[in-house]
């Protein structure tokens, strides 16, 4: 990858010179990777589809149903990138100028739709294993996040609980494809217990699933344009509306709740859609003590996929529209194929205080690390 | 006492009513001078609030009838609880409640309505503006 080098320009700070925290940067597990890290009998299983030829993020038993429904033309967008090794990460994201890299799967973004709950539940072991045995590494600055199998919230609590006190974990990954019920369920509290006992924020992350359950019945549409839209969005917001419905903020007040990959314009918008139904419906949602916005406001906010209007200041707008300067986290979802390169979020035209919060600042807040990637929560 | 009331000694009373025109777990709406004031019985005490919704000027003191309400308390698990039993009144346009006692709005903390005082003398219903 060519680097980009962004050129100072008045009291503007230079990407390369900023503290850049990516939330989002995606490992590539394989069967073959976490049979080694996975119980019996489950292990025979991945070893049985280790040498599946993989397209992209679809092995049967493993990562079901995201083969691109529609027609495929040639192009050399590259839409299949990996990342196979921390040393690859480590070199491609000092290309990116990013300092430190909150770590998340690829092919268990999906692992909501496994129909068998063991079979979930050794994954999420196998995979966390893996991720820190491999992976979690404050000298890589690469920090990972702890899978919350929630297909078996009793053994995700357990998992949280293993791993808390590891210098490599900072975060809780709450998968959301093709989730049913959708997190705030009462059945997912010991996980967001465990979460909050352990200081420890939930980021919640989706991925584009055609699966039959609210909001990912999305066969409706004919191209993935249509339901990449919808696969994150909707979710997220699906998600967002029912941890309020149940009081998520309410009864863990210290829980650290993080949205990812879903850009920020839908902030303001779904804020003011629960405010607006509050007002009229307070007494369906009686948990809830303030307006739902007062608890969206303390929610953190991935930029990746960032808006990108022709005029970026409007981004700037969209921000305070929900007060989000302490509340922005950057992140670029490389390597994926609608990664963003820090130079976007670079050219939005923040105030020089505002930006390092987004790069950097709030992200050390929320995981509670110093700038070289060190727990201070241990 | 709000900002809007006179000292006790200088306040107007203005008689709105026999007390039996006011049946307890009723109330009614008055108009005195330009201000339209709802009155409410809640087992024999006397309550004033305006006839307006902060939300959207609706006619707050014309809901039918105060009742109870869902509230949930972190000391009984957040599970809801029926609370408030004939002392709620919700406005008729869009559901926005408020505890007549004390004006409170249920869905907002930072709002709570003016409280007129009510006084019943030689079976007269009186509120002092």
């Amino acid at each position: 990858m060519t680097q980009a080098v962004t050129r100072p320009a008045g009291r503007k700070e230079r990407l390369e010179d900023l503290l850049v925290v990516d939330c989002d940067v995606h490992v590539h597990e394989s069967p073959g990777e976490l049979a080694p890290y996975c119980d019996m009998p489950w292990r025979k299983a991945l070893e049985n589809v280790a040498d599946v030829q993989e397209y992209y993020l679809d092995i049967p038993g493993f990562s079901p149903g995201m083969t691109w429904y529609e027609a495929r033309f040639p192009t050399a967008h590259e839409g299949r990138r990996m990342v196979h090794t921390p040393e690859q990460m480590r070199r491609e994201l000092d290309d990116l100028h990013v300092d430190i890299g909150v770590l998340f799967p690829d092919h268990l973004l999906k692992i909501a739709v496994i129909t068998q709950d063991d079979y979930a539940a050794a994954l999420a072991r196998a995979y966390n294993a893996w991720l820190l045995d491999k992976w979690c590494s404050p000298s890589h600055k690469l920090l990972g996040c702890v899978l919350a199998c929630p297909q078996d919230p009793e053994d995700a609590a357990r998992e949280i609980r293993k791993y808390a006190r590891e210098p490599g974990v900072v975060g809780v990954y709450l998968p959301c494809a093709g989730l049913e019920p959708l997190w705030g369920h009462r059945r997912y509290d010991p996980i967001f217990a465990a979460a909050q006992e352990c200081d420890l924020p939930v980021l919640l992350h989706s991925v584009t699933v055609v699966h039959p359950v609210f909001p990912f019945n999305l066969q409706g549409f004919e191209t993935e344009f249509g339901r990449h839209i919808c696969g994150h969005t909707f979710a997220i917001m699906a998600n967002v509306v029912h941890m309020m419905t149940t009081g998520v903020p309410v009864r863990f007040p210290d829980l650290r709740v993080v949205l990812t990959e879903v850009g920020i314009s839908w902030v303001p918008f779904l804020m003011n859609k629960m405010d607006k139904e509050y007002l009229e419906r307070r007494r369906e949602v009686p948990i809830l003590q303030e307006r739902p916005s007062y608890y969206m406001k303390k929610f953190y906010y991935a930029t990746q996929p960032i808006e990108e209007p022709e005029d970026l200041s409007q981004v700037v707008t969209m921000m305070k529209l929900f007060d989000g300067e302490d509340r922005i986290v950057f992140a670029s979802d490389w390597p994926h194929h609608d990664f963003d390169h820090p130079s976007k979020v670079h050219q939005i035209p923040f105030d020089p205080g505002v930006r390092r919060k987004v790069f950097g600042e709030n992200a050390l807040r929320l995981f509670k690390i110093d700038a070289q990637g060190r727990r201070l929560n241990l | 006492m709000s900002a809007d009331e006179k000292p006790a000694g200088r306040r107007t009373e203005h008689v709105v009513g026999k007390v039996n025109d006011f049946p307890e777990g009723t109330h009614t709406v008055v108009r005195v001078g330009r201000r339209e004031i709802g009155i409410f019985n809640i087992r024999g005490e006397f309550y004033g609030l305006p006839n307006i919704c902060t939300h959207q000027t609706g006619p707050l003191c014309e809901g039918k009838k105060t009742g109870g309400t869902l509230v949930a308390r972190e000391e009984d698990d957040w599970k809801p609880e029926w609370a408030y039993e004939g002392e709620i009144m919700a406005c008729p346009w869009h559901g926005l409640e408020y505890h007549v006692p004390t004006g409170q709005c249920l869905a907002f903390p930072e709002i709570r309505l003016r409280c007129y005082q009510v006084v019943v003398e030689d079976g007269e219903v009186k509120i002092l503006l």
